[in-house]
């Protein structure tokens, strides 16, 4: 399909060399939600988490200190600007480095705390992440090889889809999955989430949320069977 | 195996990584069914391999033509519209690597033509947006190992024992130096006595 | 011949065994993965699949792959380093919270690792010096990787143990306001294109400081590791 029937109409393009973003109505507003959000994040305090204990009446206060909340901001604040690029931008290598990055920060966010359940998750995410770069760069390495471009513009007016672009975008498409979490690979991101500091915690999800839609949207730009 | 085992052996972390390597270990292997075959109209595209060489190139294999900070070199981007200055960084060089390019034949064997040359015009500029991205992840990587490091795998603040054993083996270690200066400066000063008398 | 208006015939007819090379080391890294149930042997057989991406990408054979190869590389060693650190991490939570004792299911333990090498007694200021010079020599990344093994080396070889976080917030620094000179240069580019020289060497000595002191940096942490005794 080609964009503006995806994204809606056209409303301009931010040149930068070969990368140029692009701006429809839906890449832009998810944009602007994402940097909305991410200005929140900035300015909130995390949640402090009671447990009740067993036998006692007393209930413990499992909360997050300066330092480590600090380093968790910084982390999230970068998470949501990472998003808010992968949404805008108009060139496939790009999106997989942003993919990349969205990655490494979310294991960032929940490196800091202290139980080992949380940090085994993060470390089992880690590998997926690593493995991740083969299918995400390699995907684009292939569709590159079949097209001879990487921009979503030139790839959105070629005529056909060869049977090789449809194997790179199958590869990019598991690079997706893996990195974003989405079922059958969903336990790692899941188990990340239990430990305290919420709304920092919250943008690991979201980051993956808005991802998977704008890669879905690559992807039929990609391929063009409908 | 009943489904409910599976979706028990799917949520325990341990298990995913494994998960994700078989599945994409064989989507690789769908790579061998599939024809495949290299576009020829591709973008930057480079002599074939040896062959500036063969014709004597003072900067093979990578000239790409021009004048140093006079003409532009010759570079296929995809947008050439958005870049007017095209190909001027493909064109320079720095004045050191001018030099060694002009006195000896085998400048292309080391990566000296920095900054300038081919591969900055595609970092810095064309592509510039993924180098800076790229350095964004090295950077938060750094962010994540050196703050796990600084508060935690290495932090002895609370550890006085390692402390204490440290500083006994700085002060022996010192000791010892000191008490080499010592023998040695008393050595020279019986030299330099025995030659002067 | 400077420019070839298609891809010369070498490339093409080489691009299928390089890409079958690469889907076959892919493929054995991943069925290791798959197999191994140690965790830190699959962190180390992942690396086989980064090279296996590597090989994907450079199979092209353009400039262009060469300029997106660098990228590659640059992730798979920063998300190794990262999650490395974790996994120490974690494994000496689980030490400490079963009373410094080795837990039976470990499958590391971080264990002092004393370096005597004569390099490093010998002269190891000047070689750092000769290394840091040439770095500043070449400039770029490759600059940036040659001056930061100076800075590494002569980090490394320093007798006292400790981690000195005044002298590692200083190097950071650096390397922060670095990156900062690197992106004015990017924004120059675009918003002034005559100015493309000064942006280039902003770029330039901007990456050039960034990579270096991101091993110096590296060798600080080491040097907590190596004199541990």
């Amino acid at each position: 399909m080609d964009i503006s029937s995806l994204g809606g109409d056209f409303l301009g393009i931010i040149p930068l060399g070969d990368i140029v973003l692009y701006l429809t109505p839906f890449h832009l507003f998810m944009c602007v939600v994402m940097l909305l959000f991410t200005f929140l994040i900035c300015i909130s305090k995390t949640e402090t988490q009671v447990e009740a204990s067993f036998g006692k009446l007393e209930d413990t206060k499992v909360s997050v200190g300066l330092n480590e909340f600090k380093q968790r901001r910084f982390l999230s604040i970068i998470c949501g600007i990472a998003t808010a690029g992968a949404m805008i931008t108009g060139d496939l290598f790009n999106f997989t480095l942003f993919m990349a990055l969205i990655g490494i920060v979310n294991i960032g966010i929940v490196s800091a705390v202290k139980q080992t359940s949380v940090l085994n998750a993060a470390y089992q995410y880690g590998l997926i992440a690593m493995m991740c770069s083969l299918p995400l760069f390699g995907g684009a390495a292939i569709i590159l090889a079949s097209t001879g471009t990487l921009s979503l513009f030139e790839l959105s007016n070629l005529a056909t889809t060869s049977a090789m672009t449809v194997f790179g975008a199958l590869l990019l498409l598991i690079g997706i999955l893996g990195e974003s979490g989405v079922a059958p690979f969903f336990a790692t991101k899941a188990e990340m989430f239990r430990t305290p500091g919420s709304p920092f915690l919250v943008i690991i999800h979201l980051s993956s949320l808005f991802v998977v839609i704008r890669a879905i949207e690559i992807l039929l730009i990609i391929i063009k069977v409908i | 195996m009943r489904i409910s085992e599976i979706w028990n052996k799917l949520a325990n972390p341990k298990n995913v990584p494994r998960l994700f390597a078989a599945i994409l270990g064989i989507c690789l292997i769908i790579g061998f069914i599939v024809p495949m075959e290299l576009n020829p109209d591709q973008l930057y595209s480079r002599p074939a391999p040896q062959v500036q060489v063969d014709e004597g190139l003072n900067l093979a294999p990578y000239d790409r033509g021009g004048v140093i900070l006079k003409e532009p070199g010759i570079i296929q981007s995809q947008y050439p519209s958005t870049t007017p200055y095209l190909g001027m960084i493909t064109s320079y060089v720095s004045p050191i690597a001018n030099l060694v390019s002009v006195i000896s034949p085998y400048f292309g064997t080391s990566i000296y033509s920095s900054p300038g040359g081919l591969i900055d015009e595609v970092l810095y500029y064309t592509r510039g947006f993924d180098t800076i991205l790229e350095s964004s992840i090295l950077m938060m990587a750094f962010v994540i190992a050196s703050w796990l490091a600084v508060n935690f795998t290495m932090n002895r603040k609370n550890d006085s024992e390692n402390i204490k054993s440290d500083v006994k083996i700085a002060i022996d270690k010192s000791k010892k130096v000191k008490d080499e200066v010592d023998e040695n400066n008393r050595k020279n000063h019986l030299k330099q006595n025995r030659r002067d008398n | 011949m400077l420019v070839p208006e298609f891809v010369p015939g070498i490339f093409s007819s080489m691009y299928l065994p390089a890409i079958y090379a690469g889907l076959i080391v892919g493929f054995i890294g991943l069925m290791a993965i798959a197999m191994e149930k140690r965790d830190i042997h699959i962190l180390i057989l992942t690396d086989i699949v980064g090279l296996a991406m590597l090989i994907i990408v450079g199979a092209v054979g353009t400039d262009l792959a060469e300029a997106l190869i660098l990228p590659g590389l640059v992730v798979e060693l920063a998300e190794i380093m990262a999650i490395s650190e974790i996994l120490i991490s974690r494994e000496m939570h689980k030490i400490e919270s079963n009373k410094k004792k080795m837990p039976k299911n470990a499958s590391i333990f971080p264990l002092p690792l004393v370096l005597d090498m004569e390099i490093m007694t010998t002269s190891s200021n000047f070689l750092a010096l000769v290394l840091i010079g040439y770095g500043v020599f070449l400039t770029g990344f490759t600059g940036g990787a040659v001056a930061g093994g100076g800075v590494l080396l002569y980090v490394i070889s320093r007798k006292s143990r400790g981690l000195p976080i005044f002298v590692f917030d200083g190097i950071s620094g650096v390397s922060g306001i670095s990156w900062c000179l690197w992106i004015i240069g990017f924004a120059l580019f675009f918003i002034a294109p005559n100015l493309w020289l000064l942006s280039l060497t902003l770029a330039a000595c901007g990456l050039l400081m960034k990579v270096a002191s991101k091993l110096g940096l590296i060798g600080i942490l080491m040097r907590e590791e190596f004199k541990r005794e």
